[in-house]
């Protein structure tokens, strides 16, 4: 059986990111955003971790830490109908493309 | 719906704002997608995200400092802290949410150092976010098979007569390590203590210095 | 069993299975079929590999933490003897030292 793609201690790897960076706004948002889905219930972090599981492995090998939260999170909503990923995709490519932000 | 003004907020944990100026990205603008979606179903409102993102500020700086200052000077308080951590928390005012928190005391013989090899798990109620060695896959794969190697990289030399403890937190427990108070440190008094201990030290990738 | 006492016991010698259970489990690949010690009883939790499916995990289940000899775990491993990896593994994921896996 296959490891899950993110069963990865012990494997090879090379040096170890030392550089800190400040979180972006948004990433602190999403952060937020991601504990009231699980304070009120929406999802459960075991949940969460198996979407991300759930990935295809050159996905996670490229993926960024933000980026397969983000989109492990997404995939989860949709799996449980909280969200609609034809609704997702367009807003988001809307939002791209318009270039602006709403900092609510 | 009101923009949220431009104004720095005054309070020193407001959010960086600075990224107003950077082009958004493909991860934002989905990120974004998500949030008007979650906030147009009702699930949750952009008050609510703004409330978190204040509560999610506290552990920064690192509220674990000044238990393991409070350990260094008081033995009882350091008892406490070793027997049940979130209670020890809880006498210096600081609200752990970990459902279990453990602290595993560095000695002459044994030095410890923590790591989430499948994810991220961290104590992030203690310590805020963790850093980006972190969450690497580099730190995530390595800290287990090699810790040596990977302290050397931060500089931290154990000798070979210091055993290493690697924790990985791979379930419902997160760690705090208590750094040993380095010498060169007596008569300080408990902040100027804190103040030495790092965010790093306390997952065991650093060593608190005294002062020169 | 709620009041059940834990099978193992500090100290306790301890092998770590590949119980072969497809999708979400916590017990990572590099310590399976190793085997350590009981360093502690956790308690009782709910079971993640349910949770992860949206059900329950109910009734919980014990969580132990194992210490392992670094050089049990790594054929090579470059460091001092006594190096050590703890980690925390789920009653049905170990069995007792010397028994067929």
């Amino acid at each position: 059986m296959d490891k899950l793609i993110t069963d990865i201690g012990g494997d090879a790897a090379g040096p170890i990111p030392l550089e800190g960076r400040d979180q972006l706004f948004w990433e602190k948002q999403m952060i937020a955003a991601f504990n009231l889905l699980q304070v009120k219930g929406v999802v459960v972090t075991d949940e969460f971790r198996r979407t991300v599981e759930e990935m295809p492995a050159d996905y996670y090998a490229d993926s960024t830490f933000y980026g397969r939260r983000l989109d492990g999170m997404v995939r989860l909503l949709i799996e449980k109908g909280v969200i609609d990923a034809d609704a997702f995709d367009a807003r988001a490519r809307e939002i791209l493309q318009a270039g602006t932000r709403d900092h609510v | 719906m009101s923009t949220h003004d431009h104004d720095h907020d005054h309070d020193d944990h407001a959010p960086t704002r600075e990224d107003d100026d950077l082009e958004l990205t493909e991860g934002e603008a989905r990120f974004l997608a998500l949030k008007s979606l979650l906030i147009e179903g009702g699930v949750m409102t952009a008050d609510e995200i703004r409330a978190r993102m204040e509560f999610n500020e506290r552990g920064s700086p690192h509220q674990a400092a000044r238990m393991i200052a409070r350990a260094w000077l008081d033995p009882d308080y350091k008892k406490r802290m070793l027997a049940d951590t979130k209670s020890a928390a809880a006498e210096l005012g600081i609200e752990a949410t970990e459902a279990a928190l453990v602290t595993i005391e560095n000695t002459p013989d044994r030095h410890n150092m923590v790591v989430c090899t499948l994810c991220s798990c961290y104590p992030r109620s203690l310590l805020g976010e963790p850093p980006a060695f972190y969450v690497s896959k580099a730190y995530r794969s390595r800290a287990v098979r090699e810790p040596r190697k990977v302290l050397r990289e931060f500089g931290v030399d154990i000798p070979e007569t210091v055993d290493i403890a690697v924790h990985d937190s791979n379930a419902d427990l997160r760690y705090v390590i208590m750094p040993m108070r380095p010498a060169g440190t007596e008569g300080m008094n408990e902040a100027e203590l804190a103040a030495l201990i790092t965010r790093d030290s306390v997952v065991g990738c650093a060593l608190p210095v005294g002062p020169a | 069993m709620s009041d059940a006492t834990p099978a193992y016991a500090v100290g306790d010698r301890v092998r770590i299975l590949d119980i072969g259970k497809p999708g979400h489990v916590r017990t990572p690949t590099y310590v399976r079929h190793k085997t350590g010690t009981i360093e502690r009883f956790c308690g009782m939790f709910e079971n993640p590999e349910d949770k992860a499916y949206g059900r329950w995990g109910l009734p919980p289940i014990p969580l132990y933490r194992v210490q392992l000899k670094q050089r049990d775990i790594w054929p090579d491993y470059d460091g001092a003897p006594g190096d050590v990896l703890e980690i925390e593994i789920y009653d049905h994921w170990l069995a007792p030292a010397g028994e067929a896996a």
